[in-house]
């Protein structure tokens, strides 16, 4: 039927001119009325989470390269394989025999080595919805085949710990709007960046219009939840200046990079939440673009470019972050993968089963984990990669061994977890 | 930069908003009854435009007063006989809202064009409309009914305006059984899945907790499943003139028993229509319906005397909405609850449109700006429509969103637009004030729709346009151009205009 095929191509027409809104792009007033936010939350029992979502479906057969298959990818694949190690200089990186990094990830494989970094394929959500809104819902809210779930699973996670941390950077989106993952967790923050969390308006003028504000909404002694919020605006905006995100310097000489989606930025920015020690305990971060149906580039053009972002943007964080990272984990993940067969347009269409990074003091890494369900015709899932590891499992592990919390029943609601001995107890 | 499709599924992944469910219900005991400092000056008209438009205007404000609140309540519940030519000449512009199904199905780059249309109509409508509670209701039942627009723009089109807002102040029942038989809710909500031999449940379910008798309204697990047995082979053809089409073939047969009722074995589509017309007659659906209508247009925490006697004068009534409209409107409930409702940014961005008249010349910038705002008209997920209640809204990141979007919209004033990708024409709305407290006045007129200020708010107005100077400080050219812009983004950030 028609409608079930449309396309979402026109998107890409969809040319702007995405600029800062702000007259005043710099700095805040001296002049701040308010209270010194408390910064002190106490020791975290837990790690700092960074959940990273790939949107528009990945393609994990491109990221994380199953070169042993030999024909069973590399027939289907023509012009969107990635070469068998030592095959060429653009070839796949090899991981374990079997499985190979894409060569834009090769930033990763010192951490990989170090053991700080495991893959996980084969792994997503289990439900069979090859619709980007639908598997984005039910992976983010924790429930795949019930979109109603009222709460993301990160959110759900924040509730069950709630006693820990009232800093309203707790739990960061880094992004206009928060994700489905983060709803539900009490006052999540959405920060499209550091620097522009700050209120506009001509530069003379800003201190008498924070002044009229604060008198306005009572800021001094709040007495409604406007009052109340509004006072948490002016001491988060606070905060954020001592941050002086203009002023960062990454550590050990780690280099972000500079995409247009500022996805690189975002994790420098996360990096310098969680050294300014505000009491960040959950991040989250998106990078889209992975709709690639047509023309994906694999070897040398958008995807190999994009993916290199990934890759860039993680060792840099890891090299920044230092001994840090011990108390860090960072995990991706994408609504789906894609088909095992390549279309007719140099593309990949919607497929199932994917890969995810997990990385950080506690993981196991140097590993694929994977139960292999091979790519042979007859294993696959309606021409698709199966999933054999739910992402649940995955995720639970992380929640339950270095999140410290061990309400995996109320993350994620009716589902029996199976360990997968890939994340160590803090 | 380049805006794509990336960016798109970026934030429809993302759609939820800065929104938090356990908020909604949190807010009951976080922040018990909110009120706005300065609702002591609101008389009842007042109130009642506050309710039933996008926000108050002054000219009618005057309109309403003289001809009383009955009058205007009455007037507002006929919108066919209020001229709305204005309205009308500016969506002339904007044709795709005319197209069948098929037109729109073919539109190139349509999930962006459809949307951007629906999304363009909705605030044309609402800014512009003199049919004011007929455009509120409109974005009540869409909400009541919520359809994503995602991947199903050309479908919304026809559904918007062919079910929703072709039974805006009608029955009941029309809603209910245009919105089953609608492609966009069948697809939206799989029932065109849904077939004898894999039932799908998923519209069974939320057409009983969402649509009809609410998640409490006495229903069973059976009872869902056997209204998905009833509604198996409604689905959507290409090739019949609303897009539905009954395919009896994988239709279930067999006897099935719903809220106690038998339903007899080999009944074909007279299966759905049958259950769609025990919920539309059903007590509890009047009981859950009024509900929401009083969350939406009294309080947060409706009060059960006025749910009850509404419900009733549902069930009078049997579901004609205006007569429900009418009672609750006059109620003393809704004449008590001045200050107690905080507007979604939604409300807060067409109130502000509304003041300021200020226009986006940039049609992607609008779409920022809501995003900014996080609320994108279409645009939430989940079939439960934008929250409702204030606790679910109010976070750090939506009231400095507020506060810098009443900055754009007013900052055209001296900004070149190409930059701000807005145009308003703020210096046309006041005539010549002598001193800052007449600037305050005129514009708390301009903004607010009349002279509501508290002294206290007024004083807050008066210090900042003077420096501190006092009301009978002169308005010169340099402080206009100093002040004025900021003034009026100043009076949209307050507090009392995040209430209505």
């Amino acid at each position: 039927m028609a409608i079930s095929g449309l396309s979402r191509r026109g998107f890409l027409s969809r040319i702007g001119a995405m600029g800062v809104v702000g007259v005043s792009k710099s700095i805040f007033p001296a002049w701040m009325p308010r209270l010194a936010f408390n910064a002190q939350q106490g020791t975290p029992s837990g790690d700092v989470l960074v959940a990273i979502f790939l949107r528009g479906g990945i393609d994990g057969l491109s990221a994380v390269v199953p070169f042993g298959e030999g024909a069973n990818y590399y027939d289907k694949r023509p012009t969107t394989a990635v070469p068998e190690p030592g095959s060429s200089d653009r070839a796949a990186i090899d991981l374990d025999g079997f499985f190979g990094f894409h060569p834009s990830l090769a930033a990763l494989k010192d951490i990989y080595d170090a053991r700080a970094l495991g893959v996980v394929h084969a792994t997503g959500s289990t439900d069979p919805s090859r619709s980007h809104f639908d598997a984005m819902q039910f992976m983010e809210l924790g429930t795949p085949g019930m979109k109603t779930t009222a709460n993301g699973w990160i959110g759900r996670h924040l509730q069950a710990t709630a006693e820990r941390n009232d800093s309203p950077f707790r739990a960061v989106g880094m992004g206009s709007m928060l994700p489905s993952s983060l709803r539900g967790g009490s006052t999540p923050l959405s920060l499209r960046s550091i620097g522009d969390f700050h209120l506009k308006g001509r530069e003379n003028e800003l201190e008498a219009v924070e002044k009229a504000l604060s008198a306005l909404y009572g800021t001094e002694s709040p007495s409604d939840m406007l009052g109340s919020q509004a006072r948490s605006v002016f001491e988060t905006v606070d905060l954020l200046k001592a941050i002086n995100a203009a002023g960062y310097t990454p550590a050990n000489d780690a280099v972000y990079p500079q995409d247009d989606e500022g996805f690189g930025l975002g994790l420098q920015q996360i990096a310098q939440l969680i050294k300014s020690d505000v009491g960040l305990e959950v991040a989250t971060l998106d990078l889209g673009g992975w709709d690639t149906h047509e023309s994906q580039g694999t070897n040398d053009g958008f995807f190999a470019a994009h993916l290199a972002v990934i890759g860039d943007a993680l060792s840099a964080f890891y090299a920044d972050m230092g001994n840090q990272m011990r108390n860090i984990t960072v995990v991706t993940m994408s609504e789906f993968g894609r088909r095992v067969e390549e279309n007719g347009s140099s593309g990949t269409d919607h497929g199932h089963g994917n890969f995810m990074l997990v990385m950080g003091g506690g993981v196991r890494g140097g590993q694929v984990y994977a139960n292999w369900p091979t790519l042979a015709p007859s294993a696959l899932n309606d021409g698709d990669l199966q999933i054999t590891t739910d992402y649940r499992d995955v995720l639970a592990e992380v929640v339950a061994n270095r999140l410290g919390n061990p309400a995996l029943d109320q993350v994620f609601p009716n589902f029996g977890v199976t360990p997968l001995g890939l994340i160590a107890p803090r | 930069m380049p805006i794509s499709r990336r960016d798109f599924l970026k934030f429809s992944g993302g759609a939820v908003a800065a929104i938090s469910a356990t908020a909604a219900v949190g807010s009951r005991t976080l922040w018990a009854q909110p009120t706005a400092q300065d609702s002591a000056m609101v008389d009842d008209v007042y109130h009642l435009l506050n309710r039933i438009t996008w926000g108050v205007r002054a000219d009618e404000l005057a309109h309403a007063r003289e001809i009383g609140y009955q009058a205007y309540l009455e007037e507002q519940l006929v919108p066919d006989r209020i001229d709305d030519s204005v309205a009308d000449a500016l969506l002339a512009e904007n044709p795709i809202l005319t197209f069948n199904r098929a037109d729109a199905g073919r539109l190139q780059n349509r999930e962006w064009r459809t949307q951007s249309a629906l999304i363009d109509g909705m605030l044309t409508r609402a800014v512009h409309s003199q049919r004011q509670l007929f455009e509120r209701m409109s974005e009540f039942w869409f909400d009541h009914f919520n359809i994503p627009a995602d991947e199903l723009g050309a479908d919304l089109v026809v559904y918007h305006r062919d079910v929703v807002r072709r039974n805006v102040l009608g029955n009941f029942r029309d809603l209910l059984f245009g919105t089953a038989r609608t492609p966009a809710m069948l697809y939206y909500l799989d029932n065109y899945l849904n077939v004898a031999e894999h039932p799908n449940e998923n519209w069974a379910r939320e057409v009983l907790e969402l649509h009809t008798l609410g998640v409490d309204g006495g229903y069973t697990e059976n009872d869902v499943k056997e209204i998905a047995r009833a509604f198996t082979g409604w689905t959507i053809n290409d090739g019949t003139d609303d897009g539905f089409w009954f395919d009896a073939s994988v239709h279930d047969t067999d006897e099935k028993v719903i809220f106690g009722h038998t339903f007899p074995a080999g009944r074909g589509i007279e299966d759905g229509l049958h259950v769609l017309s025990l919920l539309a007659n059903h007590p509890m659906t009047a009981r859950y319906v009024s509900g929401k209508l009083i969350r939406r247009f009294v309080s947060d925490m409706p009060p059960e005397s006025l749910v009850e006697s509404t419900t009733q004068v549902w069930i009078d009534n049997n579901g004609e909405i205006v007569p429900v409209l009418r009672h609750m409107f006059n109620s003393d409930e809704f004449r008590a609850s001045v200050g107690q409702k905080l507007r979604r940014p939604l409300e807060f961005f067409v109130a502000a449109l509304r003041s300021t008249g200020t226009q986006f010349t940039d049609s992607w910038r609008r779409f920022e700006t809501l995003e900014d705002l996080a609320q994108i008209p279409y645009g939430w997920q989940p079939p439960n429509g934008y929250p409702d209640v204030a606790g679910a809204w109010m976070n750090t990141g939506g009231l400095l969103a507020r506060w810098n979007v009443a900055v754009l919209l007013t900052h055209g004033a001296h900004s070149d637009i190409n930059e701000w990708g807005v145009r308003s024409a703020l210096y046309e709305q006041i005539s010549d004030p002598a001193t800052v407290g007449e600037l305050v006045d005129q514009l708390a007129v301009r903004v607010y729709g009349d002279t509501i200020l508290s002294p206290a708010t007024r004083a807050h107005f008066v210090d900042f346009a003077s420096d501190s100077q006092g009301e009978a400080t002169t308005i010169t050219a340099h402080l206009m151009a100093r002040k004025y812009a900021t003034l009026y983004g100043l009076m949209l950030s307050a507090p009392i205009f995040q209430w209505r």
